[in-house]
């Protein structure tokens, strides 16, 4: 009898969780958005809202906010109604980048500004340690044109042109620690990765934490550089000095099973504003018509 | 002389190893001293150059410096209290079922199985909360389409603070007298009588104990709170919205923010160190009074 009643109780609770699994349903647009944003320190989040007009305001009121990259990408990919910006190198093809203003968020839009929303992402570095062989050697390669191919193959925009090819020299030994902005972090890792093949003796670590960490680590002399996603601000790293190793647009993402192509400044800012007001956009029927 | 310098030896060696011994003593008491120290030489300073009213208000925006953490502790009594409502329920009552109500080789079982909750990382928790429990609020039950928020904190904590529970309270009924049990059934009581009525009013203080302990848990959790509450630092107006922690509010800027936006952070330290020192008060309180009680009632008997 009891075991009847524990059989049964567990496949009531296997049903139960295959109906949330399967379960696909239609995108209701009178729900709220849900408003995706990064945490304060995050060089995507002070760039986006710059860039949108929104420099120095709070959130809206019931933002959810990821302190991380992958972490944005993950709710968005999950939650139908989600709303978010993030790096476009790191955008994935499982979640929607939305068009902006009609212009669709390519390298080719971002070098020729028609795709309005774009930041360097930068490496910061007290200038003594440039001093050290290895470190000079990976800042050397970072200018080079081997290091522009990796940019482009990757997805941003490249800003140097006609760079010159790196030279390895086979004597070198080091190592070279590298954090901070979790949008840089991917490109960083690949470019790390090459520069390790042309350089065997030369160890790069990469580590995230966010643009706050990136200037912090590089200006207390914890990383050889930091990586940050924003203009570069000398308030937040005093003793630095910085290296703009790319473009990258920030595009704007949505749910696979949101219907909507395009969003235009004034939406995004309605969404993202908190003082908007009547203005303020809080469902998605007040862009999807 | 031979005999004079091994015993010089033996009462340096014996003063050495006091001197050890000591420092291991109050080693502890030393790194307690730095972090209160730590805490309120950066901390207090702080709230008063920007003000109480700035530091309690609600408004917490680091470019316009606005650090009202308000929000932020009404949401940390919020969840503490909804999770810590949740696990004793829970809890209690599988404390109870395990004492009388189960068959003494499933409680072995079963309480195995229920410290191995406790020995989860919490960030694992916070995982699960995020992956399973978040979506499955914001799909089913939640009418704003949210599924971030204290429901969905409180839900993990309590799981976490079960295993405190469970064990503690389970310790408290059996620590009571067996005659207590006997005597009750020899009056003719039942045994859910008993275990209710008798019971679980002689192991009182044992079960308040847990309550404290798993309060603490709660409130200090960070973690698995920060990956599913949302952290928005707004006042709670609903349990699907999301909010932030005084936790979460350390962990997510600690290793990015520098200048005033950290002090701030360390000031919201201050807040929650008085939150567990009032806890931690009125525990030892408690476990007094409960002391001195037992000694008046044995009194009179003596």
């Amino acid at each position: 009898m009891k075991r009847h009643v524990l059989i049964a109780s567990l496949l009531v609770l296997l049903a139960l969780a295959f109906t949330a699994c399967t379960e696909t349903k239609d995108f209701d647009t009178t729900k709220n958005i849900s408003i995706v944003a990064r945490e304060d320190g995050s060089g995507t989040k002070t760039a986006f809202m710059e860039l949108i007009g929104l420099k120095d305001k709070a959130d809206p009121a019931n933002v959810i906010i990821q302190n991380g990259t992958a972490g944005v990408l993950s709710e968005v990919r999950g939650n139908p109604t989600a709303v978010a910006y993030e790096s476009l190198g790191y955008v994935t093809s499982d979640v929607k980048t939305l068009k902006v203003e009609g212009v669709e968020a390519t390298a080719a839009n971002i070098k020729s500004g028609s795709y309005k929303i774009s930041r360097p992402l930068s490496v910061v570095y007290l200038e003594s340690v440039l001093d050290t062989e290895a470190n000079k050697a990976f800042y050397t390669y970072l200018q080079s044109s081997d290091a522009q191919k990796i940019i482009a193959d990757e997805g941003y925009v490249s800003v140097t042109d006609n760079a010159p090819a790196y030279a390895a020299n086979s004597a070198l030994t080091g190592a070279v620690e590298i954090s901070g902005s979790t949008s840089l972090q991917p490109l960083m890792i690949k470019l790390a990765s090459a520069f390790e093949k042309l350089q065997a003796n030369v160890k790069v670590t990469v580590s995230g934490g966010g643009s706050g960490t990136g200037y912090k680590n590089a200006n207390e002399g914890v990383s050889t550089f930091g990586m940050i996603s924003e203009e570069f601000n000398l308030s937040k790293a005093p003793e630095c000095t910085h290296y703009v190793v790319c473009k990258d647009g920030i595009a704007v993402i949505v749910n696979e099973k949101n219907p909507l192509d395009n969003i235009s400044m004034d939406q995004l800012k309605n969404i993202y504003d908190v003082e908007a007001g009547a203005n303020s956009i809080t469902k998605w029927d007040g862009i999807i018509k | 002389m031979n005999v004079n310098r091994t015993f010089r030896f033996i009462v340096a060696r014996d003063h050495i190893m006091r001197g050890v011994f000591l420092f291991c003593a109050v080693f502890s008491i030393f790194a307690l001293g730095c972090i209160i120290v730590f805490l309120f030489a950066s901390g207090l300073p702080f709230i008063g150059k920007i003000g109480p009213g700035n530091f309690f208000g609600t408004e917490w925006n680091l470019h316009t410096g606005a650090y009202g953490i308000l929000s932020m502790i009404v949401a940390s009594l919020y969840v503490t209290a909804l999770s810590t409502l949740f696990g004793i329920t829970i809890g209690l009552f599988t404390a109870i079922s395990l004492y009388r109500f189960c068959p003494p080789r499933a409680v072995a079982f079963i309480r195995q199985l229920i410290n191995l909750l406790a020995g989860i990382p919490s960030v694992i928790y916070g995982l699960f909360g995020l992956i399973i429990i978040v979506p499955f609020l914001r799909d089913t039950i939640s009418p704003s389409g949210v599924g971030y928020g204290i429901l969905a904190a409180s839900f993990v904590l309590s799981v976490m603070i079960l295993p405190t529970i469970v064990s503690v309270s389970l310790d408290a009924l059996n620590a009571v007298p067996k005659n207590y049990y006997e005597g009750s059934l020899a009056l003719g009581a039942t045994k859910e009588q008993t275990v209710f009525k008798v019971m679980l009013p002689a192991a009182k203080s044992g079960v308040f104990a847990a309550v404290v302990l798993s309060i603490g848990r709660a409130i200090g959790e960070t973690m698995a709170v920060i990956l599913v509450i949302g952290n928005s630092p707004v006042m709670p107006t609903s349990l699907f919205q999301s909010v932030r922690t005084l936790t979460a509010n350390i962990a997510l800027g600690a290793l990015e923010l520098s200048g005033d936006a950290l002090t701030a952070l360390i000031s919201t330290g201050v807040m929650l160190f008085v939150f567990t020192l009032l806890l931690n008060i009125s525990f030892s309180l408690l476990m007094g009074g409960e002391k001195r009680g037992k000694k008046r009632a044995a009194k009179p008997a003596s």
